[in-house]
């Protein structure tokens, strides 16, 4: 263990690594501020994959390595649809995941919002449209904000998620 | 022999079933009015979902089947709708009434159900797992998916290789690459033309790039989910780099349309000075964690697979060589040319499958290095001929099997079979001496596709 800790404090904090400059920075403290405002202090996303390549929960993972760290702004991936403020939904929304993604939907108190992740839920990636499709998501759900991508990088949804406090 | 996969197609005249073996595939044909054939299941417990798979998409019947529940199809699925059958041409579909799906359970005395997903905790893809409980002892496991069915074969129909393509690397995100060789490999056979070496060489890397990434991001989950948050953290910033290396070469960070016919200049000089220090970075993390005591108190004898069981079960990839089974579609002149060892472990638990990842991701640095070569080969390609065309490669988890038929120049059947496919119908036998807060643990150390499962 003390190899780790050697280790530990010869490598620093890795996070404001200079290749995402001073934007990231600034975006960053910008969430901070927003989601202290609005959300008094933290904000919980729940998410909700409704049938994606799973490249999307990858990034969504990404997000807490140790470059982009999103914890650290107040922004949390929660466990249950009853403890989230926003529901972040990825996927085509099949047929049968879409039940569960309304009912995981309506599990979240008010006040709620949604926003779609990547191409997959509004129909902008290359899945067609067939038996087995029931995206657009706003067929089914309020949605608030769309971060585009396929899949999204996690600098994107990062800003994606700055966009979404600007606009609420 | 080993079972491979067991799928139908439609006919004029009815169905063919095509069951493919390690060495030799065998082709029964069956008319419309009696659509029947025998299960395999009793000798070959997986072929169990392929046939169940079966009925749901063309309607046939397994006569002496032991299981006969839908699979593909849930609750609220019409019933007598088989969306593979060519006459099947609605794009959309209504809801019909509730029916419930009957679990496979075990009562008794005190014995209760616990009910997982379809939408679990994490940042996990969905899928339901239905536990029998005595107190925290897990009696047993139902792993239910397909929850994520996008309707995958049907789509690719009627579509050319090409249009499929951006269609095939989405199928399942984090074996992008993989998939995108074997569809390589299809459209090679269909246009009977080799690839140049180097353009070969070119995919094999960024192949194992794909690999390298995706052991790095479970070489650090699966201590985090054994309660070791540090790995975590060494092993996602880890994965992150190599995430990087692969946008760097193929602009986009899964490698999403990477695979192409022509060659692209890699910088030889940053590229082996980045493997150098990737390698000292899994040399440190591999000397300290293999010195937890505790993690690998979690590890040892925790979710085992037996030999005979992973062999029984026709498993394959990580999951069949940490039991033991020496599988691997690597395993051949043109690998072994470029520095590939087999990796293998013996006691089939989550320890041996950590393991197998730690010396799968340092032999997959050696072959990168070999890989590389500057060159600018291109290949153009000639006309798509009709046929009936198979290929295989060994994505991150496992055997993966594309099968593509092609009439007058579209697609007239598209199959895949993810390694998951079979390796999740192998989950429910690693918890029989387990506890059930062992199950994110042993799930994440076989860490299996679910959007490559369901299609
Ligand atoms: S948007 Fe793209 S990356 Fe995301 S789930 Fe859909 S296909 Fe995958």
């Amino acid at each position: 263990m003390i190899k780790f800790w050697y280790k530990r404090v010869r490598l620093g904090v890795l996070t404001e690594n200079p290749e995402l400059d001073k934007e990231l920075a600034q975006i960053k403290k910008e969430i901070k501020e927003k989601v202290k405002k609005k959300f008094s202090g933290s904000l919980a996303i729940r998410m909700v994959d409704s049938g994606s390549c799973n490249a999307c929960e990858a990034e969504c993972n990404a997000l807490a390595n140790p470059y982009y760290d999103l914890e650290r702004l107040g922004i949390y991936f929660v466990a249950s649809p009853r403890h989230a403020d926003v529901m972040l939904l990825s996927g085509v929304m099949t047929f049968n995941m879409t039940p569960h993604a309304k009912e995981a939907y309506a599990q979240i108190p008010e006040p709620k919002w949604v926003i779609t992740l990547g191409d997959c839920p509004v129909m902008q990636a290359p899945f067609e449209k067939n038996y087995a499709i029931k995206a657009p998501a706003e067929e089914h759900l309020p949605i608030t904000h769309h971060i585009s991508g396929c899949p999204p990088s996690p600098l994107e949804i990062i800003q994606g998620l700055l966009e979404f406090l600007r606009k609420i | 022999m080993r079972f491979i996969a067991r799928y139908a197609k439609e006919t004029l005249l009815g169905f063919e079933i095509i069951t493919v073996y390690e060495d030799e595939i065998e082709k029964e044909s069956i008319s419309f009015k009696q659509p029947i054939i025998k299960t395999l299941a009793k000798k070959y417990p997986t072929a169990i979902w392929f046939e169940r798979k079966m009925h749901d998409d063309f309607g046939i019947i397994i006569e002496d089947a032991f299981d006969k529940r839908p699979l593909v199809h849930q609750e609220r699925f019409p019933k007598d709708i088989h969306p593979l059958r060519k006459n099947f041409n609605q794009d959309k579909l209504a809801y019909s009434d509730y029916l419930a799906y009957k679990y496979e359970e075990i009562s008794g005395d005190g014995v209760f159900q616990v009910a997982v997903g379809p939408i679990h905790a994490g940042i996990i893809e969905p899928g339901h797992f239905q536990f029998s409980q005595a107190g925290e002892e897990i009696l047993h496991l139902e792993v239910r998916h397909f929850y994520k069915n996008r309707g995958i074969e049907k789509m690719l129909e009627g579509k050319t290789l090409l249009e499929a393509k951006p269609i095939i690397e989405r199928i399942s995100g984090n074996e992008s690459i993989a998939y995108q060789i074997c569809w390589r490999d299809i459209v090679l056979q269909a246009t009977k033309q080799e690839l140049p070496l180097a353009i070969k060489k070119r995919h094999a890397l960024l192949l194992e790039l794909e690999r390298t990434i995706h052991h790095l991001t479970d070489l650090g989950f699966i201590p985090n989910d054994g309660g070791f948050g540090a790995a975590l953290a060494i092993g996602s910033k880890l994965a992150e780099d190599a995430r990087r290396k692969m946008r760097e070469f193929t602009g986009h960070r899964f490698g999403f349309g990477a695979i192409d016919f022509k060659n692209k200049f890699i910088d030889r000089v940053i590229f082996e000075k980045w493997l150098d220090e990737l390698k000292n970075s899994i040399d440190f993390f591999e000397d300290w964690i293999m010195d937890i005591p505790s993690l690998w108190d979690r590890f040892d004898t925790t979710g085992v697979l037996s030999l005979r069981k992973a062999l029984k079960y026709s498993t394959v990839g990580i999951v069949a060589r940490a039991s033991g089974v020496t599988q691997d579609r690597r395993n051949n002149k043109f690998y072994l040319d470029h520095g590939f060892i087999m990796a293998s472990e013996v006691s089939g638990d989550v320890s041996a499958r950590f393991k197998i990842r730690l010396q799968e991701l340092k032999n997959s640095l050696v072959m990168m290095h070999n890989f590389l070569q500057e060159d600018k080969s291109l290949l153009e390609l000639s006309n798509i001929n009709d046929g009936e065309y198979q290929s295989f490669s060994e994505s991150s988890i496992g055997e993966l099997l594309m099968a593509i038929d092609i009439k007058d120049g579209v697609i007239e059947r598209f199959y895949i079979r993810d390694p998951s496919f079979v390796n999740w119908q192998a989950v429910h036998l690693m918890m029989y001496h387990d506890i059930i807060a062992d199950f994110p643990l042993i799930n994440k150390s076989c860490d299996l596709s679910y959007a490559g499962n369901d299609l």
